[in-house]
């Protein structure tokens, strides 16, 4: 029997590329902020360039993430009726108490942990040294609370990753959704776009050094060897039909060129930025940088935008065009215009650390 | 009472005369145009809830998409959306060709996959079944639109809000059928209360050989289907329609 589809609805992407921007941005934060534990709490003096980098790029991220989620909303001055009016048995509405604790709690870290290095900052007599030492109020080191932020935050960081994964995970509509493996998707792609965004972040402010880029090449390297085994347990799972599930995923997909094609691209997305960390040519910081957020950004505009092309009833793919207005390019351009922005205030208030040797850790190590 | 158009219209019919004496008097003959267990609640006495429930013919169904373009109408559905279509189909087979109509909508099923997941309760299911959006709460995440999963929500471009069928509930309340079912041509829409056994969706029903979309999921849809083929029921796979309104111009 074959069936030609006549006629039938074709429906709009309603989790618009403001949703990939929310995914990718709160991810990197989450993952850049766990890799500014170490140097930053610990105080290993050659580990503290690479955990500030990360912890500015935590920041710049956390920041701007509930911006793009909030744009994501057809009714966003409605925002307040998650507060108001929650459903506790809904994950997105878990979400949004997760969401200020996190950021909240990022700040009070960063705050603690860096008050020392603003009020250094800040010994000149300009506007940007008064306000430096304003921020930094005094500059003490705060260790106590530094670790009480650290806790908070990395509870409310782990439900970040739980929750995001899991709202996307429990759609059975989307059988590309509704596999198990996802939240774990996320985090693996996140933790290789993070590690990335620290070697971008290291070289846009100069302070980039061997033992940074070895710090985040090794978190890049179990990213992406993470996302790779996650990737062939999946369609392992899937072309075996052992769990349901995957096999689901597998079917509503595994027909479809361009899908084909997505999966080559995904899989040269991770192989490549492995053989470039493995051989480290002259140069690979920035490539590597950009190939891991590549490859975070990709797989949530897959997840998202992809996902919503494979019609629940109709036959085929619906068509997927990017507008050039806000729910589209603009949309794109203008959250990364709001990062851009963040991290030059950030890193006006913070200039970059001078040298490893005569850097002193805030907390004294243990 | 049975709810077939044919019914409706009788009752319709009394209406009609009791409109035509005193205002005083009025209330009597409107109630006989309700739907038999909503007419008890409005004259103030408890009653069992009706659920309410579509059986959709497909055998009887020309597919004129009357019901779509009254339901556009009926409740002022933005251009490129559709809370009901009748998915047409070109089907092969044995030498043979026959063009197959699904009509689609909202099945206002019992376990609602939409409901859960709204952050803010504004999807909900009334006593009656009918499942509805509180457009006063609804914040636009379109997280029902995902979990959907007959494709049936979308995001109304002028309201910014969750949009779907819902049975007409307006027109139910006061005592009519929805739009779509007062307007299908070949009368394949049949719209009644489930909870009493006497209506026509009740007995359809219980013959037995009705069919739900994707039963698999275990959302207890409240559309029945009779005379549908089982490679329908679920995500059709056949060739694309070539009709796509978005792959050339955008909602920008």
């Amino acid at each position: 029997m074959t069936i030609l589809e006549v006629v039938n609805v074709s429906r709009d992407v309603a989790w618009l590329p403001w949703a990939v921007q929310y995914f990718f941005l709160v991810g990197l934060s989450v993952a850049c902020f766990f890799m500014s534990l170490r140097g930053l709490l610990r105080g290993a003096a050659r580990e503290r360039g690479f955990a500030r980098d990360a912890l500015i790029g935590a920041l710049a991220c956390g920041l701007v993430a509930p911006v793009a989620l909030l744009a994501d909303l057809h009714q966003p001055g409605r925002f307040w009726h998650f507060y108001a009016y929650p459903n506790l048995g809904s994950w997105m509405a878990w979400g949004a108490f997760f969401i200020p604790a996190y950021v909240g709690g990022l700040l009070v870290y960063a705050w603690a942990v860096l008050r020392g290095d603003l009020a250094a900052a800040g010994q000149g007599d300009g506007v940007l040294a008064r306000l430096q030492r304003l921020v930094a109020l005094g500059g003490a080191p705060a260790p106590r609370l530094a670790r009480l932020a650290a806790g908070w935050t990395v509870v409310f960081g782990l439900l970040i990753l739980l929750y995001t994964g899991m709202e996307v995970m429990v759609v059975r509509a989307r059988p590309l959704w509704d596999t198990p493996i996802l939240p774990l998707q996320f985090a693996a792609t996140a933790v290789t776009g993070a590690a990335g965004l620290v070697l971008i972040v290291a070289r846009l402010r100069g302070d980039a050094t061997p033992a940074a880029d070895a710090a985040a090449a090794r978190w890049m390297a179990g990213g992406l060897l993470a996302t790779v085994l996650l990737g062939l347990v999946w369609l392992g799972l899937g072309l075996t039909g052992v769990a349901e599930t995957h096999a689901r995923a597998l079917a509503s997909v595994a027909g479809h060129r361009a899908w084909q094609l997505t999966a080559a691209w995904a899989a040269l997305a991770t192989v490549l930025p492995l053989a470039l960390l493995w051989g480290r040519p002259a140069g690979w910081g920035w490539i590597v940088g950009l190939l891991g957020l590549h490859a975070a950004w990709m797989f949530r505009w897959t997840v998202f935008i992809g996902g919503q092309t494979v019609p629940k009833t109709g036959a085929g793919l619906y068509v997927y065009q990017l507008p050039l207005g806000h729910d589209g390019l603009l949309g794109i351009a203008g959250s990364l215009g709001l990062w851009v922005f963040v991290f030059v205030l950030l890193t006006t208030l913070l200039p970059p650390s001078p040298p490893a040797p005569v850097r002193p850790a805030l907390v004294p190590a243990e | 009472m049975s709810e077939s158009r044919r019914n409706f219209l009788r009752a319709f019919g009394a209406m009609t005369v009791g409109a035509a004496v005193a205002a005083p008097a009025a209330a009597a003959p409107a109630a006989a145009a309700l739907p038999s267990s909503a007419a008890p609640a409005a004259a103030g006495t408890t009653a069992p809830s009706p659920r309410w429930a579509m059986v959709v013919d497909v055998g009887k169904c020309i597919g004129c998409q009357s019901c779509t373009m009254s339901c556009i109408y009926e409740n002022a559905v933005p251009e490129d959306s559709f809370r009901t279509i009748v998915s047409t189909y070109e089907v092969q087979e044995g030498g043979r060709t026959a063009m197959v109509m699904l009509p689609r909508l909202c099945n206002h099923c019992a376990d609602a996959p939409c409901i859960p997941v709204c952050p803010v309760g504004a999807t909900y299911q009334q006593a009656d079944g009918i499942v509805v959006v509180d457009a006063d709460r609804c914040v636009g995440c379109a997280y029902c639109v995902q979990a959907c999963p007959y494709d049936a929500r979308f995001i109304n471009h002028h309201t910014g809000k969750a949009d779907k069928c819902t049975f007409c509930a307006h027109r139910v309340e006061a005592g009519l059928m929805p739009a779509c079912v007062e307007t299908c041509v070949g009368g394949a829409r049949i719209f009644g209360d489930l909870a009493d056994p006497d209506s026509t969706v009740s007995k359809l029903v219980a013959k037995g050989d009705s069919k739900v979309l994707k039963p698999e999921l275990g959302t207890r849809p409240h559309v029945f289907y009779l005379g549908l083929d089982d490679r329908l029921t679920g995500k059709v796979e056949g060739e694309p329609t070539l009709w796509r309104p978005r792959a050339t111009e955008s909602h920008a």
